[in-house]
């Protein structure tokens, strides 16, 4: 009889890297569907290219490099379909060509890959091709924003990640309950810019549209330019908040979704650098300053059964 | 309430470790070809770091010699072939004094299932102790076959009446985990010494001190959340007491001692019924054919105790000692249970984890699960590159080792390993630089006070 032997822990949960990028992969599938009755062809078009593109990249860099092809685990083609998802569907195919492999060599690969990239690949790409061909990347509609129940079922304008809020959140929600997607973000990135615009005046309207969804749970919730503290992550999805409502409440929330992404990918690491976690049992700032106070009042004896521990 | 069986079949023959303990090990008091008989002593070691060790069975001593042992190595063992007719040492019930207690107990061969001998943690050289605490959130009621839960709860607090007069400390608790509601059961409402026991919960700033006070009892029972790993005692210790066990130290530098659920037990049998150390309850579990609570003599080989069970389900592919996160994997099943040993694990071959590892995403799936608030990824990074000092910033040497962080990663690093590399060579480095007679004001090693 032989037995392995090998270091514990002996049981590991299930769940895998590769398992995560395919779930969003399918869920983003319903948004694509849909623009592709919406839009017609040209979408699927957008989107195949794009992910050719991609894989092709992909496979060329690893195997220069000598690398080991990291085809199947999904990223690459998670990359392609969302870098397809933000450009104008009636963009010639070059465009999320040249977009794609941008991502890929220098938004993943020039970083030194999964993990290690400080900007989410998509949000480069976007960056670039925004830059280099402005008017191509305006779409020639941008969503109707009249009533929100319009907005939040069907629009049929705009990207393809835009074309419907709802498939979008639908999915989105499911990830985050099944925990392939973490929640502290979206959770505290919605909150803000829901907090925010009403603050600042602009209707709901302008602000809850697909693209904005897309990126609360698809694109913030990148795990590699994301923090990984606890506290960290929720700064950053006020952050992240903050600079989408800015930049909205003068320009427009669709180009102000991947602009503020964008740098709030910068502040990502900083933020991740500063919320290191104390050492349990280490007092914060304000027990410290309120245990300070307390020991400084009289009667002390009426608060003892405060300060005892 | 879990039903514990006791072990019908007898073994052939037994392997009884010599050393089942962190401390020296025994030196063997019979030789081969001795008759033995059940309870009899056949280990025993001069040094105070080392417990006794006793024969669980009577037969003739085939042979001393290196053996396997469920830690993973090799230990000098002694091996008793069982006779036909058991033979026991007449057991009497002994009138111990308070200050004979420890060595009572030493002589008693009890040690705690993390593998410190008892009288070491209840009487420390140089250190004084006082409060004790039974530890119940992870061995609830292993720690023998008791009746009645009522029962299980009167035993204990005498037991821990027993274990505060061992070491001379004048508080004791008893700490429950707050999901085991029999445990909780058990205890509530009951009348010990003319005083009736609550179980209170500690929550935030409410530690024990806090109802020592409000009951003014000097024996409590409290309730707490169920956490695990290997190095748990630190954490347990703030968490009970909200005393901070430094870097370096043992719970005992802060005057607190913790038993657990078995030593306690064991204490209470040694000295109402004079028996030594040797049984153990081991849980078996995974792909047996009958997987339970089971009473077993120390000794007896890991093969028995599974065909005691019904056997393996298929080929087993993996045995495991102590738990699925934290055990020991065994290279074979003749390997005994020893007084440390709680719980035997089967996996088939299909089951046992072959996943590769990839780069890390940053998914922070591990940073959500850490019970003591680290950064378990990027620990394992600086690891991996050696930077140890920066592992140190960042509080590796809180890790309580219980896993979570390896079991949860998507990427399936072996987080669990770098971390304990970078530990354990964190604690390389301290024992080098201390000095071994202090030569000068420079004080390295321990910095608690001792108590508040």
């Amino acid at each position: 009889m032989t037995f392995t032997i090998s270091a514990p822990p002996h049981r590991k949960e299930a769940i895998t890297f590769k398992k995560m990028t395919w779930a969003k992969v399918i869920a983003l599938m319903p948004v694509v569907l849909l623009s592709v009755y919406l839009f017609g062809l040209p979408a699927i078009g957008l989107v195949i290219a794009s992910i050719l593109a991609a894989v092709v990249t992909e496979v060329a860099i690893q195997k220069a490099f000598n690398q080991k092809i990291t085809i199947d685990d999904g990223s690459t083609i998670l990359i392609g379909l969302m870098v397809a998802m933000i450009i104008p569907p009636e963009a010639p195919l070059w465009i999320p060509m040249i977009g794609s492999v941008f991502a890929i060599g220098i938004g993943k690969h020039a970083f030194g890959g999964i993990g290690s990239y400080v900007f989410n690949p998509v949000l480069a790409a976007w960056v670039f091709l925004s830059l280099a061909w402005w008017s191509i990347m305006s779409p020639l509609s941008y969503p109707q924003t009249t009533a929100l129940s319009d907005l939040i079922l069907e629009t049929g304008a705009g990207h393809i990640a835009g074309v419907s809020p709802l498939a979008l959140l639908i999915p989105g929600c499911i990830l985050i309950l099944l925990r392939y997607v973490e929640w502290r973000i979206p959770v505290s990135f919605f909150l803000t810019t829901i907090l925010l615009a009403v603050l600042v005046g602009d209707s709901l309207s302008y602000v809850v549209l697909g693209v904005v969804l897309f990126g609360i749970l698809f694109l913030a919730t990148d795990t590699s330019s994301s923090p990984v503290t606890k506290n960290g992550r929720v700064i950053y999805g006020i952050v992240c908040g903050v600079l989408v409502v800015v930049y909205g409440h003068f320009a427009n929330y669709v180009d102000a979704i991947f602009y503020g992404l964008f740098l709030a990918n910068c502040v990502s690491s900083l933020i991740d650098n500063n919320t290191l976690p104390e050492s349990y049992g280490t007092e914060t700032f304000l027990q410290r300053k309120y245990k300070r106070i307390l020991s400084k009042v009289p009667f002390k004896d009426r608060l003892e059964v405060l300060l005892n521990d | 309430m879990t039903k514990v069986n006791i072990m019908k079949k007898m073994p052939e023959k037994v392997i009884i470790p010599l050393k089942q303990h962190d401390g020296t090990a025994c030196d063997p008091l019979v030789k081969k070809g001795d008759m033995v008989c059940e309870g009899q002593k056949i280990g025993e070691c001069g040094v105070y770091n080392s417990a006794s060790v006793h024969s669980s069975v009577s037969g003739e001593v085939i042979s001393i010699e290196e053996a396997p042992h469920p830690n993973g190595n090799k230990v000098n063992s002694v091996i008793i072939q069982l006779s036909e007719e058991p033979e026991c040492v007449d057991f009497n019930p002994k009138d111990v004094q308070d200050s004979e207690l420890a060595d009572f107990i030493k002589d008693a061969g009890i040690v705690e299932h993390y593998g410190f001998p008892t009288h070491m943690v209840l009487k420390p050289e140089g250190k004084k102790i006082d409060v004790v605490l039974v530890n119940a959130t992870s061995s609830e009621w292993i720690g023998g076959h008791y009746d009645t839960p009522s029962q299980y709860s009167s035993q204990m607090l005498d037991a821990l009446k027993l274990l505060m007069r061992a070491s001379g400390a004048s508080k004791g608790a008893i700490v429950l985990r707050n999901d085991d509601l029999e445990s909780i059961n058990a205890f509530d409402g009951l009348n010990y010494d003319g005083k009736p026991i609550t179980v209170a919960p500690l929550v935030g700033k409410r530690k024990i001190n806090y109802y020592f006070k409000d009951m003014s009892s000097d024996i409590v029972v409290v309730s707490q959340e169920h956490i695990y790993g290997k190095k748990i005692l630190d954490l347990f210790t703030y968490n009970v007491t909200g005393r901070k066990v430094s870097f370096g130290c043992v719970p005992t530098d802060v005057g607190v001692a913790i038993c657990s659920v078995k030593s306690a037990k064991a204490l209470y049998d040694a000295v109402n019924a004079g028996k030594p150390y040797i049984e153990t309850v081991v849980s078996v579990s995974g792909k047996v054919n009958n997987p339970q609570k089971i009473l077993v003599k120390i000794g007896t080989t890991f093969k028995d105790v599974i065909e005691e069970c019904g056997g393996y389900i298929g080929e087993p592919g993996k045995l495991i000692a102590n738990g699925s996160i934290t055990g020991v994997a065994q290279y074979t099943d003749e390997v005994p249970v020893s007084k440390t040993t709680t719980s035997i694990y089967v996996q088939s071959a299909d089951e046992v984890v072959r996943g590769e590892s990839v780069d890390c995403t940053h998914c922070a799936r591990c940073v959500d699960v850490c019970p003591v608030n680290l950064i378990p990824s990027r620990i394992a990074a600086m690891s991996d590159q050696g930077r140890f000092d920066e592992c140190r910033q960042m509080h590796i040497m809180n890790c309580v080792e219980c896993g979570r962080c390896a079991a949860v990663c998507p990427s399936k690093i072996h987080v669990l390993q770098l971390i304990k590399y970078a530990k354990n060579s964190i604690e390389k480095a301290y024992e080098d630089l201390a000095p071994k007679e202090s030569p000068a004001n420079l004080k390295l090693g321990c910095g608690c006070s001792g108590g508040e």
